[in-house]
């Protein structure tokens, strides 16, 4: 066991202690939390950052928003719905279009207005947000996803999470859905994360349950160097989010839509640690790396060339 | 960031040095027991005076026992009835005397004096003011032929004996042997004894004798502590000291407790202008707890003992803070699990609270009713997820379907005499709801095994805690040193700057260890 514990001390690998501690706590100042935490706010700044997300198509704050969602929801090629201060992923709903006067979700059950109202009013209540506070549901774009990663997805929609450390993009994972996430790139959920090369953008090998994989469990295909499109555009992406949030340390999701490109589908100030596992090293001596280099970089530009040269 | 964690080690340390200096004062100068069921036999020591009044100006006096550095009484009580009490301090003796004073009493009249004590042993050491006087010679005065007498004898005394010890031996050995065992020097005590002296005038010429060699000597009253008795008689006894140690002559068998309450030849009580006085001495014994004791300390030290803990409140809060005390103890288990281990529980401290349920109901039932009640009341969820209800409405039929539920386990159980059903009562039902809608949202949300997972989690860690917070020792350690709270807070900021890795995480990234 000490053993162990010395071999991962050794690797560079922390805990979640660490990265409560360490960068989570002494890097995200509280008040900028908000930022990421309100989904909503995420889309405006993100805006004016000049990153694109996903166009929203109408917020839902109470009871009388709620007749406009008959208005809201009215795009043939499906929408999103979910909770403004939803974690994890909780609470989503994902309708991919209209079915027989009913609506078709993601996972291919059929769906009505009624329990999109339920749904709604569940998040309007609070029940899928951090401590329970009242929130609000977003209706907005359903990304068509990039045929790119096709091959080594099953259903869902496939993601790229870029950990950034004061503006330097630090360890990148493509997140990929597996029929055991049921659909959802959450690696807890079982969905499979295979680190990527920062400098090229290539998948490196990968992993799923915490274990290396070689090949989707799904469809079998290998999951290694797999070159990942618009890859300088989502660095800089990744890293203009610094300016936007003013936080240190967050984990930026994006997802590659097929007409639209790279899209920023949300940020994440607790950003897991089994990316090191996907990458395969340690996070601590990248982020130390990171942390010195960071210092002299003014914009966006510079710090995602030093991302370049961090592995 | 560095000195953030060095300032949190620093007051993590301070904190944990306070608490523990603290207990350390208690535990060792206080005496404080560090268990909980140590018992000792505290004794109630009463003097009772009845009389009866002449008329005429009265004055009674009795010697009451002497608190000092060494010994204390702090709950002394005195019944004076209508007459005047002074007390009166003997200067070298270090007797201390109760003086009662009525100018015209009549009739029957009662005084009284009661203290509480836990009584001396051979081994208690003897006061400091004896122990530590100049050793002097004093010389025996009495008339030429008793003088000579002495004079001669001690002599003897002195040639057969090789120092103090021996010495003193023999004294006392030739003081206080029959005349029969003692042919040689028995004309000797029966010259220097007058007629009709007991006791006292023995133990006054062994003083003298041991005095004319500059051995240290007085003679002591009290009592013994050994029976519970209404009508006790006063003893008497020599103490002497040589070469740094303690020596008590007890001319009667030796007692193993005995309560010293004067010194010198005077008898106890004495009365002028009262007839017929009746001294009566009682004792009773009290077994009582060691930290009863403890907490009567007097001075300062003991004061400040008082200070830290519950003794002053009335015994009802007492009562409610013996369970909140251990709280803070589950509590840190809990941290200790969360950020050590990294164990997954429903909700923060949710597992701590359920801990402090099964406290009614005790552990299996405990576990049992815990399991019993998520288990319908998350069947009764999914059914009401059907129904498309609201949050809070929804919990709040979670809720009472849950004391509907621990009300139909009551009735059953008691209708099956089982005293469980009883004790269900205090089961927190708003945290078991919340529970449940955690769960139910974990299991939805991640899948039915991460639920349940999480859900033996919590009851793991409740029954960790609950095994913790109602052991014996930690009850009894954490209402009596109520300081130690602050030792816990210590250790829970130490362990909020823990950044290595939680043992779970340990196989969590077991993949990267090589």
């Amino acid at each position: 066991m000490f053993r162990t514990y010395q071999a991962l001390k050794r690797n560079g690998v922390i805990g979640i202690n660490e990265r409560n501690v360490r960068f989570v706590n002494s890097l995200n100042a509280r008040k900028f939390l908000i930022r990421v935490d309100d989904k909503e706010l995420t889309k405006l700044l993100a805006k004016d950052a000049g990153i694109p997300t996903p166009e929203l198509y109408g917020v839902i704050k109470n009871a009388r928003d709620m007749r406009r969602l008959a208005e809201f929801i009215d795009h043939s090629d499906g929408f999103v719905i979910k909770p403004a201060m939803g974690s994890q992923g909780k609470g989503i709903m994902v309708v991919d279009g209209p079915l027989k006067g009913g609506w078709r979700l993601s996972s291919g059950r059929r769906t009505d207005l009624e329990a999109m109202k339920y749904q709604i009013n569940n998040m309007l209540s609070g029940m899928y947000s951090l401590g329970g506070q009242p929130d609000k549901a977003l209706i907005e774009y359903r990304v068509k996803f990039d045929d790119v990663f096709g091959q080594v997805s099953y259903k869902g929609v496939p993601d790229i999470r870029v950990i950034v450390l004061k503006g330097v993009p630090v360890f990148a994972m493509l997140r990929l859905p597996t029929a055991e996430s049921d659909g959802k790139a959450n690696l807890h959920k079982g969905g499979v994360g295979a680190g990527i090369d920062l400098a090229t953008g290539r998948t490196k090998r990968a992993m799923q349950h915490d274990q290396f994989v070689e090949i989707h469990p799904d469809t079998g295909y290998p999951l290694e160097d797999i070159q990942t499109p618009y890859w300088g555009d989502i660095l800089l992406m990744a890293a203009k989010s610094y300016e936007m949030t003013e936080l240190g340390y967050v984990g930026v999701d994006i997802v590659l839509d097929r007409d639209k490109g790279p899209l920023l589908l949300e940020l994440n100030a607790r950003p897991g640690i089994s990316i090191q596992i996907a990458n395969r090293v340690g996070l601590r001596f990248v982020l130390d790396k990171a942390e010195a280099l960071g210092r002299e970089a003014r914009t966006p530009e510079e710090r995602v060339e030093i991302a370049k040269t961090l592995c | 960031m560095k000195i953030n964690l060095r300032h949190a080690t620093i007051l993590g340390l301070v904190l944990i040095v306070a608490g523990a200096v603290i207990f350390l004062i208690k535990s060792s100068v206080l005496h404080y027991p560090l268990s909980p069921g140590e018992r000792t036999t505290l004794w109630d020591f009463e003097l009772y005076l009845e009389f009866e009044g002449r008329n005429e100006p009265a004055r009674i006096e009795a010697y009451i026992p002497a608190g000092d550095v060494e010994r204390a009484f702090p709950q002394e009580e005195f019944y004076n009835g209508s007459f005047g009490l002074s007390l009166i301090g003997e200067n070298g003796t270090r007797n201390r005397k109760a003086v009662w004073t009525y100018r015209y009493p009549a009739d029957k009249k009662v005084l009284r004096y009661a203290v509480q004590t836990l009584g001396e042993t051979q081994s208690t050491p003897l006061p400091l003011a004896f122990r530590e006087s100049e050793p002097q010679i004093i010389p025996f005065e009495a008339d030429e032929v008793k003088r000579q007498a002495f004079i001669v004898w001690s002599g003897n005394l002195r040639q057969r004996s090789a120092d103090d010890q021996s010495f003193a031996d023999l004294a006392l050995k030739s003081v206080f042997e029959t005349r029969a065992d003692n042919e040689q020097y028995a004309d000797e005590v029966a010259a220097l004894l007058d007629e009709g002296e007991g006791v006292v005038g023995r133990l006054v010429l062994a003083q003298q004798l041991l005095q004319s060699q500059g051995v240290p000597a007085r003679i002591a009253g009290g009592v013994y502590l050994s029976d519970e008795r209404r009508r006790l008689e006063t003893r008497r006894w020599l103490e002497y000291h040589i070469d740094g140690e303690d020596f008590r002559f007890f001319p009667s068998d030796a007692p193993d407790r005995f309560f010293t309450i004067w010194y010198g030849p005077r008898p106890l009580v004495s009365a002028d202008g009262v007839d017929d006085l009746d001294v009566q001495i009682a004792l009773r014994s009290l077994d009582t707890s060691a930290s009863a004791v403890a907490a009567n300390t007097p001075g300062p030290l003991g004061d400040f003992g008082r200070a830290v803990g519950f003794g002053a409140l009335p015994l009802t809060t007492q009562l409610v803070y013996q369970v909140l005390i251990t709280i803070p103890v589950g509590i840190t288990i809990l941290v200790f699990l969360r950020q050590f281990i990294g164990f997954k529980t429903l909700g923060t401290f949710m597992p701590v609270l359920i801990g402090i349920a099964f406290r009614e109901t005790a552990l299996l039932n405990g576990v049992l009713l815990f399991t019993l009640l998520v288990a319908l009341g998350l069947t009764l969820r999914f059914y009401l997820e059907r129904l498309h209800l609201l949050l809070v409405p929804r919990l709040a039929v979670v809720l009472i379907f849950i004391v509907m539920t621990m009300a139909g386990i009551t009735v059953l159980m008691t209708g099956a005499n089982q005293a469980i059903g009883l004790s269900i009562s205090l089961f927190p039902m708003v945290i078991l709801t919340m529970t449940i809608e955690r769960m139910s949202i974990v299991w939805e949300e991640s899948s039915a095994s991460e639920a349940i997972k999480q859900g033996f989690g919590s009851l793991a860690v409740a029954a960790i805690t609950y095994l913790a917070m109602t052991n014996s020792y930690v009850e009894y350690l954490m209402y009596q040193f109520p300081e130690l709270l602050l030792v816990l807070m210590g250790l829970c900021v130490l362990m909020g700057r823990y950044t290595g890795l939680r043992l779970m995480e340990l196989w969590r990234f077991r993949a990267l260890a090589n």
